[in-house]
């Protein structure tokens, strides 16, 4: 977390809760602090930024490096024999094992988004669109394989309801990756003056953040489902992407990066979905000519397209590849239908999903996020194949077991209520 | 008599009057909230005051068009679609339960759904309704989108009053031929184009957007719609699918308040409804759908119910506080024709409330004023 507190005493409000790193920027470099911190056991990381030629106190655990700092810059601090967590600029990352943690700073501020007059973004047609990083967390973790760390912070100036941090926990979560918890300037000011609509909120998070936490498990779960996207940089590094399309419409999807592709990369797929047809090696190639000659449904995008190259510090689609995107995308939606893909959901529209699985199939969860700041009743699920048993978790209170029922694809659930977030175990 | 001796006699004999258009009774009844207990004496008074349910439904297929205007993923301020603008589904439970107990053959939900020719129980649960719940509350029930040729195997072509305002015929999905009893399941609500949206006004969702709709094919019906119908209807411009056919005339205005209120009696004179059902327990205010700025939730909590669509609307629009014989100007007609005094004119009822008996609660006890 990054923590706003610069006194000794501060670090009390962390009692109880799963909270157990702090990342302080160089004004919290107190020794009091650190030592109060240490005797609490929290990891103190202390969070240098480019240009930055002092030296770290040897209290601290760790060092954040924070931005895209030159090579040697990186080497000299990682030979001080301290952990170094690099949290780049998204086009950065490497992927390449070398970092325990795949980490960036940059990210969309999760939740749905507004127009300028503060109302929903929508049309009388469809859903709001909710801004996430779940695209790119999915992709980032298929390609790390290892932790994945998003820093982004709210956006400054502006003050959001506890809802909104609940959104940003589980966005990351649900996806395999953690949130560097950071909240916004009046929320860091009342909750350290004591305020006890704050104080409230901060436990709200706890209880959400010590929900994950109690089932760390959930995060090395591979995503489940018949429809593979093949993909890399620079695109799958964008938020509001062909992965983000698709969550949208809430079609379980196993993001595939195309440096993963080799034969049998698509065991278990009936559908992929090539975007950069361009970029592929020939053995790549040769993987997906056998899923297609076993049997398997493949979408290419347009002939001789490649991802247009991303303006540096752009973390979003530009209008011009929203366009060709669009492309795929309807091609993509024709050929996926209503059909079942894993599951199909039912009153989610201010949701997101992900599904996983075990490594041996036997068991699935469901992971919901609502992003609207209004509990959501009655969503449904159409699981594809015979289950016997579901049960919810929420941060709220203890697991439920759910009645379900056959349909037509295979089982049904019926969740009666979701808050925020909820997992679902399906047997 | 060919039609033109007929029409020579009308214009020779100015003292031959057309028959005053037919009035019946409205039920109103007070229910405050959307408990099945409440809900269901409250609809049964409904009906009785109308001479009971048994005379209307029995041993029929009564089909009900509900009212799921516009996706289902657009709520109103995180509210259930049910307590704004969409249908309440424990209401349209309670009616499948009464409308079985009174000796209904067959209960058949329909509605156009939005942006989809896919199963109406699948957009039912994408508006939180539990189908299997509701499917249980009755035997018979059945379920139809009919935005498209649905289960049917061909279109129903259905003629409207008066040779049509603006549509000679109608082509519907085969549901709305295929009932012996046709029930409008409405809400009490405005409409930012017609003024008000009340059980006629909810009966232009009849259409199928396979045909009306902006992405329906030219010549042929597009079996799978993914549009509204803006450009067909509420603008004019561009034509229905060519299967059916076209508007009278093509060069008549294009103005939504000209013509929505048009096509909403063509829609309901080639489908008239033999039983109209309006919501008003919880509902909104300034609008059909949370698309429409201003919105409100409200709740003026009265349900009414007649066998007279026109005497049922001008009801309901008393109950809202307005003048439902008011001319284009005076609210909630502001910048559209009064769809009422265009139907009542087709002879399809009277919307003066002077003819009009209502049982149950008085008007001036149910009023509930909307802006």
């Amino acid at each position: 977390m990054r923590w706003p507190g610069q006194t000794a005493q501060s670090l009390a409000l962390l009692e109880g809760t799963p909270v157990n790193c702090l990342l302080l920027e160089r004004e919290r470099w107190q020794p009091e602090l650190l030592d109060a911190a240490a005797k609490r056991g929290l990891a103190t990381l202390a969070v240098v930024r480019p240009g930055f030629d002092g030296a770290v106190p040897g209290a601290f655990a760790g060092v954040v490096l924070e931005g895209d700092f030159a090579p040697a810059e990186v080497a000299k601090y990682r030979d001080s024999g301290r952990p170094v967590i690099e949290l780049v600029s998204r086009y950065r990352l490497r992927f390449d094992g070398v970092s325990s943690v795949a980490g960036t700073w940059q990210g969309v501020w999760p939740g749905i988004q507004l127009e300028e007059e503060g109302s929903t973004k929508s049309a009388p047609s469809g859903a709001p669109w909710i801004n996430t990083n779940t695209g790119f967390l999915r992709f980032a973790k298929a390609a790390s394989k290892g932790v994945v760390w998003i820093g982004v912070r709210p956006p400054e100036k502006n003050t959001f309801r506890v809802e909104r941090y609940l959104q940003a926990i589980g966005d990351a979560a649900m996806s395999g990756a953690r949130w560097v918890v950071a909240l916004d300037a009046d929320f860091e000011k009342r909750l350290l003056g004591g305020d006890d609509r704050a104080r409230k909120d901060w436990e709200r998070m706890a209880r959400h953040l010590r929900f994950y936490e109690e089932h760390r498990e959930w995060r090395g779960l591979d995503p489940y489902g018949l429809l593979a996207l093949v993909e890399d940089t620079p695109g799958a590094l964008l938020s509001g992407g062909i992965l983000d399309m698709i969550a949208v419409k809430h079609t379980p999807v196993r993001p595939m990066p195309t440096r993963r592709l080799q034969g049998g990369a698509l065991r278990g797929a009936q559908m992929a979905v090539n975007v950069n047809p361009e970029t592929l090696s020939a053995e790549q190639q040769e993987a997906l000519r056998t899923f297609a000659r076993s049997g398997g449904t493949l979408l290419t995008g347009p002939p001789g397209w490649k991802f247009p190259a991303v303006p540096d510090g752009q973390i979003t689609l530009a209008d011009e590849a929203v366009k060709t995107l669009d492309t795929i995308w309807k091609e993509l939606n024709s050929m996926t239908g209503r059909r079942n893909l894993g599951v199909r959901l039912f009153n989610v529209a201010s949701m997101l999903s992900n599904l996983t699985a075990t490594a041996d199939g036997k068991t699935l969860y469901l992971h919901l996020v609502n992003y609207s700041d209004y509990p959501v009743d009655s969503v449904t699920a159409h699981v594809l194949g015979r289950w016997t048993k579901a049960k919810l978790y929420t941060p709220e209170g203890p697991p439920k077991d759910l009645e379900i029922y056959p349909v037509d694809e295979g089982t049904g659930i019926d969740i009666p209520a979701l808050t925020a977030v909820g997992v679902i175990r399906i047997d | 008599m060919t039609r033109r001796e007929l029409l020579a006699l009308g214009a020779a004999v100015p003292i031959l009057k057309a028959a005053p258009a037919p009035a019946a009774p409205v039920s109103i009844v007070r229910c405050r909230t959307y408990t099945n207990d409440e809900l269901l004496a409250s609809m049964k008074t409904l009906f009785d005051q109308l001479g009971g349910l048994p005379r209307l439904v029995r041993n029929k297929t009564v089909t009900v068009k509900l009212n799921l205007t516009g996706s289902p993923a657009l709520k109103f301020q995180g509210r259930a679609l049910g307590v704004t603008h969409y249908s309440h589904p424990n209401m349209v439970a309670a009616f499948a339960h009464l409308a079985h107990e009174a000796g209904a053959r067959r209960v058949r939900f329909v509605e156009s759904a939005w942006g989809t020719a896919g199963p109406l129980e699948e957009y039912m649960l994408d508006s939180g309704w539990n189908v299997r719940r509701l499917s249980a509350v009755a035997p018979n029930i059945e379920y139809e989108n009919t935005n498209a040729l649905g289960k049917g195997k061909r279109y129903s072509r259905l003629k409207t009053a008066g040779g049509g305002y603006i549509y000679p015929v109608i082509d519907f999905n085969h549901s709305y031929e295929d009932t012996d009893c046709f029930v409008s399941m409405a809400k009490l609500k405005n409409h930012a184009t017609c003024g008000i949206t009340l059980a006629m006004k909810n009966c232009f969702g009849n259409t199928p957007a396979s045909i009306y709709g902006d992405d329906a094919g030219v010549d042929a019906p597009n079996e799978s719609p993914t549009s509204g119908r803006v450009n067909t209807c509420h603008l004019g411009k561009r034509q229905p699918a060519k299967s059916s056919p076209g508007e009278l005339d093509p060069t008549s205005s294009r103005e939504p308040g000209y013509r929505m209120p048009r096509i909403t009696v063509d829609v309901v004179s080639a489908r008239p409804i033999d039983l109209s059902i309006i919501d008003g327990i919880e509902t909104v205010t300034g609008g059909e759908g949370p698309w429409i700025k201003g919105l409100k939730h409200v709740t003026p909590h009265v349900l009414l119910a007649g066998t007279n669509m026109v005497c049922t609307d001008a009801v309901g629009t008393a109950v809202m506080g307005y003048d439902p014989r008011a001319a284009r100007g005076v609210k909630p007609f502001i910048d559209c024709d009064n769809m009422l005094t265009l139907a009542e004119a087709r002879g399809l009822g009277t919307a003066d409330l002077a003819r009009i008996e209502v049982a149950g609660l008085p008007i001036a006890e149910a009023r509930y004023a909307f802006p």
